[in-house]
């Protein structure tokens, strides 16, 4: 209970008897925090302490945790660098494709639209009602033999072969975030002040210099919010690979469901999760803090 | 203009695979993947079907149960840092973003394991207590749990922003005519918050219901939609399963024409 | 995923961005939705149940292999018993395994391959079987290769479901050459069959079949054999269509051309479409037979002793047979089948093609060292 320690040691510093109504304020506080304090510490601080302590152990012959202490499963992570290098590539290449794709959208959203703006913004949404797997899968179709390879093949455009690519995953990466992305895109380009476009089109600005020196550092919150979203995702990805990639493009996702699966090697399986969360950590650190000198970050803009 | 067509193709993109989910919903034959046209009876048997509607049933009762905990442990944790200094706060916050960043696949081992090994301690201890106490195991409890550490941190995000936005001299003017403090709070504080915790909510249930990874590693022996769509992509998906989405995607936009009506009638609301 | 689109859409509304009315207009309506999801499947699932008051349950939780099973056998036994089966599909006995040793599996019933059986008695997993409650089980009827793994110190724990063997499948429109041997097989997936080659997601069977590239047992857990049988594999993976037990889609869609195959799946592929070939290495490979087994603690062990003893009715299991193809080994179901499924070469394959290859070993299955060269195979 660290979160309310501090709280603790102040009722107790108290000197007794004094303003018991401060007293109850104390304790409707702890009331507060108590059923989150609580949430945090059995389901998130509990959780990867065990898998912590779990990732210096060893495998135990059956499979499972055997006890122990060692470093031998950190040092055997290089065995996993074709999935961490899987991963580190296509996950900031996707939330990049995505970045790329989403920006026009937004922009012709935010605006160009003038009416039925909230419509079309909805029936960007409306596709996730349906369920991530059953969409995904559809892409199954799609990108298999009979789908758009056997079009390409009727223009005379033989065997190209899409299922089971790093392709077909990033198709089904951009598929599945492109909505992610849109959506701070637009609420940042939408705060944009019109006046301004049109000044600097009265200036003598071209277009594409407007958009250089006005439209894009001013929707650079928004750049920021929707890349931390999308590689946020993407870095713990599991079923895009494992539907479109056909256990051929593998993510530190499927290595880890892997290990707990098939090996049954939960101390091995639990050094490669705190490597992800440690590399994780270290890259968004990185991202904000160049965000922050480069991209003008607001506070708003981090979620 | 190019930017005109630019979007209605990125809308044929986003729409194509749903098109094709709803085509294959009316497939006579029996594989998911060929077509044979033209049948309605794969409405008839995935409504029919016991386990896709308990499956279905699993998941709405869990995200409800989620959502709920996760508003209201949420909600009253963005009330209580209010009253908290920087320490206590800057910790919450980063266990917060914790809670966002660390992804669903870890969170869903890590608690697994920790329940499983959790468990393994406690359930000896319970049945020495007494006998007749049921046992922890993975499943419906730990679903829910695990859904709502996420969900509420989604939640005090959420709702914080709008808490710290509140206009600092309304709750002023309430105490400056002796109103109580529940009051102030039920007349003053509720109404201003309340669209920030009923989207926290329905943001809370729309992760749940539709989340894969966490519920494969902690459901047990429960199934929700989403374990059991991806157990019959294994096995070789039915119509059933593109019937069921046709319909929770014809009920969805159902309401929002409906809504939309709605909206257009009450220029006022 | 729409938590985050959601919480995008929120942010702009709190920003102001968007008006008041959409937001109400857009919170309702996914109230209602929610509303709707939440209350209409209680309603459907409860007159579902409610209809049935079988003695033993409503109920069979079965896990089980991909097409393995015919869906009018449990159709017929709900309609007998009342009680449906509910069935989970696995691409690998380790999965199973990591399951079941995970605890609160929930399964009543499954489908272990011989050399688990064992493991699952040592680790305390299943529990010896009360053959009076399944007198359609004839130990007599089967060939005792195919049964005698199902016994462990002398108790039964598993009775047999069907045997089968792991060869290769290709698809003679699209791969000129016939295909008999591990050897060509791997060969052909750097040739002429490149990127259109299944391997299956299971170490026994990937690795097995490459050490039989070889020579090697199918069971090696020699290092310097598995090594090799490492270095083929990683050669290959580039020209791999997939890693997946489960072929049969890909191999019917034409994207796939050759793969790993079970009998069964060959039996079946074969049915729908003559073109797909069915051979078994000359330089031999697995013979296996899968058994019904119970879980420790199963909550609906009536209705799997139920249904266990249903689908061993030679009636029943000659429909089984029909439907999964794969050889049963009880002679009272060879007895009802038709003669041109017993002259079948895929689901019989010829004694001397049966006598290279070997069972599985329960040292080959939990072999850390076997798992961590699939893992590294699969990581590549």
């Amino acid at each position: 209970m660290r979160g309310d320690s501090p709280m603790n040691t102040a009722v107790n510093a108290s000197p007794a008897g004094v303003a018991p109504a401060l007293g109850l304020g104390r304790r409707i506080t702890w009331l507060l925090l108590l059923p989150s304090t609580l949430w945090f510490l059995l389901l998130l601080l509990m959780p990867l302490l065990v898998i912590l302590v779990f990732s210096f152990g060893e495998r135990s012959s059956v499979g499972g945790y055997g006890g122990g202490f060692t470093l031998d499963n950190y040092l055997a992570l290089g065995s996993r660098a074709g999935a961490f290098s899987n991963t580190l590539v296509l996950a900031p290449l996707g939330t990049l494709v995505c970045l790329l794709v989403a920006y026009p959208l937004a922009y012709f959203l935010a605006v160009k639209v003038r009416r039925n703006r909230s419509l079309l913004l909805t029936l960007v949404i409306v596709p996730f009602w349906t369920s991530f797997l059953i969409r995904t899968y559809a892409w199954i179709f799609i990108l298999g033999g009979k789908g758009i390879p056997a079009l390409l093949a009727s223009l005379g455009l033989e065997g190209v072969r899409l299922i089971n690519t790093p392709t077909a995953v990033l198709v089904g990466i951009v598929y599945g975030y492109l909505p992610l992305m849109v959506f701070p895109l637009y609420v940042s380009l939408e705060k944009l002040d019109k006046r301004l476009l049109e000044a600097s089109g009265d200036l003598g600005a071209s277009r594409f210099e407007t958009f250089r020196r006005v439209t894009l550092p001013l929707s650079a919150p928004g750049m920021i919010t929707g890349v931390m979203l999308v590689f946020i995702l993407l870095m713990g990805e599991f079923l895009i690979p494992a539907i479109l990639g056909g256990g051929k493009v593998f993510f530190v996702g499927n290595a880890l469901v892997d290990l707990f699966l098939q090996s049954r090697n939960w101390p091995f399986g639990s050094a490669l999760a705190m490597t992800l969360v440690a590399l994780m950590l270290a890259i968004i650190l990185v991202y904000l803090k160049l965000a922050a000198r480069f991209g003008g970050a607001s506070r708003d803009g981090v979620l | 203009m190019w930017l005109r067509s630019y979007s209605t193709s990125l809308y044929l993109f986003l729409y194509a695979p749903i098109a094709l989910i709803m085509v294959f919903a009316f497939n006579a034959g029996r594989s998911g993947l060929s077509f044979q046209c033209c049948s309605v009876q794969w409405f008839g048997r995935a409504f029919g079907n016991p386990f896709i509607m308990e499956a279905l049933g699993n998941s709405a009762l869990i995200a409800l149960c989620s959502a709920l905990l996760s508003t209201l442990f949420g909600t009253l944790a963005v009330f209580g840092l209010q009253r908290v200094g920087g320490r206590v706060r800057r910790f919450f916050d980063a266990l917060t973003y914790c809670a966002i960043i660390v992804p669903g696949i870890v969170i869903g081992i890590a608690t697994l394991i920790a329940f499983i090994t959790l468990f393994d301690l406690l359930n000896p201890l319970l049945q020495a207590i007494d006998p007749a106490l049921p046992r922890l195991r993975m499943g419906f409890g730990t679903v829910v749990a695990a859904h709502s550490l996420f969900t509420m941190a989604l939640v005090m995000v959420i709702v914080r922003t709008r808490v710290e936005a509140l206009d600092k001299a309304l709750l002023e003017a309430s105490a400056d005519l002796y109103a109580p403090p529940l009051s102030t709070f039920f007349r003053v504080i509720l109404p201003q918050i309340a669209p920030a915790i009923l989207a926290g909510f329905l943001l809370a249930f729309t992760f749940s219901f539709d989340d894969f990874i966490i519920a494969f590693f902690v459901a047990g022996s429960e199934t929700t939609l989403p374990i059991y769509i991806f157990s019959s992509i294994r096995r070789g998906i039915t119509p059933e399963i593109n019937a069921l989405s046709t319909v929770i995607i014809a009920a969805s936009l159902a309401l929002l024409v409906a809504s939309r009506y709605l909206q257009n009638r009450q220029p006022g609301a | 995923m729409d938590k985050k689109t959601f919480i995008k859409t929120l942010r702009s509304w709190q920003n102001g961005s968007i008006t008041r009315r959409d937001f109400l207009g857009r919170t309702g309506l996914g109230l209602a939705a929610a509303v709707m999801a939440a209350n209409m499947p209680g309603l459907l699932t409860s007159r579902a149940f409610a209809a049935e008051k079988g003695s033993m349950g409503d109920r069979v939780n079965l896990a089980t292999w991909p097409n393995y099973h015919s869906p009018d056998n449990f159709a017929a036994f709900a309609e007998a018993t009342g009680a449906k089966v509910q069935m989970n599909v696995f691409g690998s006995n380790e999965e199973m395994l990591a399951k079941l040793q995970a605890g609160g599996s929930g399964w009543d019933l499954f489908v272990p391959t011989n050399y688990t059986i064992s493991t699952y008695v040592e680790l305390g997993l299943i529990e010896p079987l009360d053959l009076a409650r399944i007198p359609n089980f004839d130990p007599k009827a089967f060939e005792q290769r195919f049964m005698a793994q199902g016994t462990v110190d002398g108790k039964v724990y598993a009775v047999p479901k069907n045997w089968g063997t792991t060869g290769i499948v290709y698809d003679s429109s699209a791969l000129k050459t016939p295909v008999d041997s591990w050897k060509q097989f791997w060969d052909l997936t750097k040739t002429s069959a490149s990127g259109r080659t299944i391997v299956h997601d299971y170490q026994l069977t990937a690795i097995g079949n490459a050490l039989k590239y070889f020579g090697y047992s199918f069971n090696s857990l020699d290092p310097k054999e598995l090594a090799d049988a490492e270095k083929l594999l990683i050669d290959c993976k580039p020209h791999l269509f997939a890693i997946n037990s489960d072929i049969q889609p890909s191999m019917r869609s034409g994207d796939a051309w050759m793969a790993m195959c079970w009998t069964g799946d060959a039996s079946q592929l074969h049915r729908d479409n003559p073109d797909m070939q069915f051979a078994l290495g000359r330089e031999g490979g697995e013979l296996w037979s899968d058994f019904f087994a119970i879980p420790k603690g199963a909550e609906h062990r009536d209705a799997a002793y139920a249904l266990i003893n249903y689908l061993l009715d030679p009636a029943h299991n000659k429909l089984e047979v029909e439907a999964h193809g794969y050889p049963s080994g009880d002679k009272r179901v060879d007895a009802l089948l038709p003669k041109e499924m017993l002259d079948d070469p895929i689901m019989y394959p010829a004694a001397e093609l049966l006598s290279h290859l070997e069972f599985g070993a329960a040292a080959t299955l939990t072999s850390p060292v076997r798992a961590e060269l699939m893992a590294r195979f699969k990581a590549a």
